[in-house]
């Protein structure tokens, strides 16, 4: 764990040093903000992908100065980090690449594209065979842009190596989720989500590394541990970035553990993986687009996908209840709520609600209610 | 809880007694340095109270430069 905690110690320090390197020796960087922009196509030509931070209440009165408030709070911080020039890591990307999961980012690129070049991927909003077409198109419209920026192309054999890269970076995480199945889990939901969160910047084939190291000595560790009696919570809904530790911090302030993240930077990021078979580009891009719209994101309608996650996790990970973590203002996740606690009612299942945003003014009344919610399970 | 903590002019020296103290089995959680004890973005060492004495006398032998042992509440 120590050397996650030391990416996060010296996050404007070494990583950033490994960027400019990459710069001066031609090498592009490319900002993403969700898990729907293809590492893969990043990788292949040669770029470094950087998931940018966006959960920090250091940006939302920057944000603020060119967003109305009423809207969601990854979106102001993200949007003030450039505005106010004030993240390394947006100082680094020759690119950012957004998406149009929800209104509010897909109107903040129009805002953002003053500061920096800004690539949009029109995300379709259902599944149909034709919207998985339409993915492939904006696949095919992002490597053209890549190649562009980067000069180089595409070609099978260096996104057949990415693919591969990423279905080991994929894994890697997926064995440290497998590992919290344990009673007691053997790390904490806290440090589990840190490893999550380094995910998205880090350099991949360290982070696999670094990854099976810790999940080498957690295997060690599930030998000697004894149940906690803690309760077992899982975590559903909005993403948490860098560095919105704050719900994980409250609940395991409490009488309870979290052991699994039913979000952007937890299973969804990592679930499902993508196929190398195919001798063409284009086939590639064929299995690319099935994995990447078989994510289950709210954005999507219907969504009947999420639920049924939901209650896989809940009984691979053996939860006690569900809390429904939703930053303020993200409508398609705060309306699925609805549906989510009906199915989960029927289950039996305990869920909590929390619509927060990354303020510390309401932590005394989450921990209140958090407590009330482990003590009714 | 209270922590302890030992807090570096940098990352590197910060790396050196992380090193050091890995070689001698010795347990220690790499941190960032606490708002409260510095606004910089450094690395600092957690350390368990029982080993002070070892630790000091590892940073001498080895000349690591620190800024200083601290605890926390």
């Amino acid at each position: 764990m120590n050397y996650f905690n030391f990416v996060v110690a010296e996050i404007h320090g070494a990583r950033i040093l490994e960027l400019e390197n990459h710069k001066k020796n031609g090498g592009k960087v490319v900002g993403t903000f969700c898990v729907f922009v293809p590492d893969e196509i990043i990788l292949a030509t040669n770029a470094i992908s950087v998931g940018l931070c966006s959960g920090s209440q250091f940006w939302i009165e920057d944000g603020e100065k060119v967003l109305p408030r009423n809207i969601c709070p990854l979106v102001k911080a993200f949007t003030g980090a450039k505005v106010s020039q004030t993240c390394p890591y947006f100082q680094s990307c020759d690119m950012i690449v957004g998406e149009t999961t929800c209104d509010a980012k897909k109107k903040a690129w129009e805002i953002m594209n003053d500061y920096m070049p800004v690539h949009v991927m029109e995300l379709p909003q259902m599944k149909r065979d034709k919207n998985i077409e339409q993915w492939k198109d904006e696949i095919k419209l992002f490597i053209d842009k890549m190649e562009e920026l980067t000069g180089n192309k595409v070609t099978v054999e260096n996104l057949k190596k990415s693919i591969d890269l990423m279905k080991r970076k994929r894994r890697a995480l997926k064995h440290l989720y497998d590992l919290r199945k344990n009673t007691p889990s053997p790390i904490s939901g806290l440090d589990a989500l840190l490893v999550s969160q380094v995910a998205f910047s880090d350099d991949p084939e360290r982070f696999i590394e670094k990854t099976e190291e810790l999940c080498a000595e957690l295997e060690k560790r599930v030998e000697s541990l004894k149940p906690s009696g803690k309760k077992r919570i899982m975590v559903t809904g909005t993403p948490m970035a860098l560095p919105n530790w704050k719900l994980h911090k409250i609940v395991e302030s409490l009488d309870a553990e979290i052991v699994v993240e039913e979000t952007c930077t937890g299973t969804r990021y990592f679930e499902n993986e993508v196929s190398t078979d195919g001798n063409t580009v284009d086939d590639l891009i064929d299995n690319l687009a099935i994995r990447y719209m078989d994510i289950n994101c709210a954005c999507f309608t219907p969504n009947e996908g999420r639920v049924e996650d939901i209650l896989k996790y809940a009984d691979e990970y053996n939860v006690d209840g569900v809390i429904y973590y939703n930053l303020s203002f993200c409508h398609t996740y705060s309306i699925e709520h609805e549906r989510v606690s009906k199915v989960l009612k029927e289950k039996n299942i305990p869920l909590l609600k929390i619509e927060t945003d990354y303020s510390e003014e309401d932590e005394g009344q989450i921990k209140t209610r958090v407590e009330a919610f482990l003590e009714m399970i | 809880m209270t922590r302890h903590y030992i807090l570096f002019p940098n990352s590197n020296q910060g790396i050196k007694l992380t090193n050091c103290l890995k070689k001698e089995n010795i347990s220690f959680v790499i941190s960032p340095t606490p708002r409260k004890l510095s606004t910089c973005c450094g690395i600092s060492v957690i350390y368990d109270k029982e080993n002070e004495d070892k630790i000091k006398r590892i940073i001498e032998q080895e000349n690591i430069e620190i800024n200083g042992f601290f605890t926390l509440d």
